[in-house]
């Protein structure tokens, strides 16, 4: 079966747009990454939106402030690395103790450029590597597969760069395919 | 281009956190600041590394913005490029106030005197 994606406008800053992607005409990436933690990890997720929003404001998407998670394309997620310290955020854990539990929910995305990020989905990590933690593997497999496909349509042209590289623009029937 | 359902500005509106917001605003104007002081310098992070006597790894994760960073790291960051990281504001033994005097005018002086007269009236009738 093909796949197909769209991609979507989530919000301009600054010094970084984001976008997302809605895949076989579903939910964006993002919205379910949010409306799934909003819920479950409330407190992990704003550490990241806020982030997002920081970056966005002040400094651009400069490499140091993302994970890499390349595979076979250019994948990042955030938060950055430094956030097994705590308390990066604060929580109790389960021993009781306030504060030494790390954010480890994942948001995957792509950096296209400084200022042009892509976010996709995530979940929470419970493993050393993102192949061997059954919540956070579809969306690292997913992320380097779009990164890999959105890579392509900038160099063939479909994803065309707009206002000094700050933005981009498609045709309005462009979609990315894919078994 | 479509949107998507959640904005990222929207999203935190709704969600105020000030705490997380308070880190985030701090810890990353820390980072921004010794990255700039290592532009400044021509440095990389291993530059940085070597010339605090740390690995290149563990100054990677401070520049992060997401580490803790301990006082320590930061006044060994501080030593290395020669820049102030805290501003802390010194404890007042003394604070100067300077005293003077406003003429006013002849209405407003006779405005004030009414206004004590008022003012011993009623304390006579309280007591």
């Amino acid at each position: 079966m093909n796949n197909f994606a769209e991609i979507v406008f989530i919000e301009q800053y600054k010094k970084v747009t984001y976008y997302s992607i809605a895949i076989n005409g579903k939910n964006a990436l993002y919205d379910s990454f949010v409306d799934k933690h909003s819920i479950e990890n409330k407190e992990k997720l704003y550490h990241i939106m806020a982030w997002i929003k920081k970056i966005g404001d002040k400094s651009g998407a400069l490499d140091q402030y993302f994970r890499n998670e390349a595979e076979t394309a250019d994948a990042r997620a955030l938060p950055p690395r430094g956030k097994e310290k705590p308390p990066t955020f604060v929580e109790i854990d389960e021993n009781g103790k306030y504060g030494t539990v790390a954010n480890n929910l994942r948001l995957y995305c792509m950096k296209a450029n400084e200022h042009v990020v892509f976010l996709f989905n995530g979940d929470i990590k419970t493993a050393e590597k993102a192949q061997d933690c059954p919540n956070v593997k579809p969306h690292f497999r997913l992320a380097n597969k779009l990164a890999k496909l959105l890579t392509q349509s900038f160099a063939s042209g479909d994803i065309r760069w707009k206002d000094n590289f700050s933005e981009i623009e498609v045709d309005e029937d462009f979609l990315l395919e894919w078994n | 281009m479509k949107k998507t359902k959640h904005s990222i500005s929207g999203w935190l509106k709704e969600n105020y956190n000030a705490e997380i917001e308070s880190y985030i605003d701090k810890n990353f104007a820390i980072t921004e600041k010794v990255r700039i002081a290592m532009s400044k310098k021509n440095w990389k992070s291993s530059d940085l590394a070597k010339a605090m006597d740390k690995s290149p790894s563990e100054v990677s994760k401070w520049l992060s913005g997401m580490h803790n960073l301990t006082l320590k790291s930061l006044v060994k960051m501080e030593q290395a490029l020669g820049i102030c990281l805290i501003h802390t504001e010194p404890i007042k033994e003394y604070e100067y106030v300077y005293l003077g005097i406003v003429k006013n005018s002849e209405e407003s002086n006779t405005g004030s005197t009414e206004y004590k007269q008022s003012l011993a009236g009623e304390f006579e009738i309280a007591m």
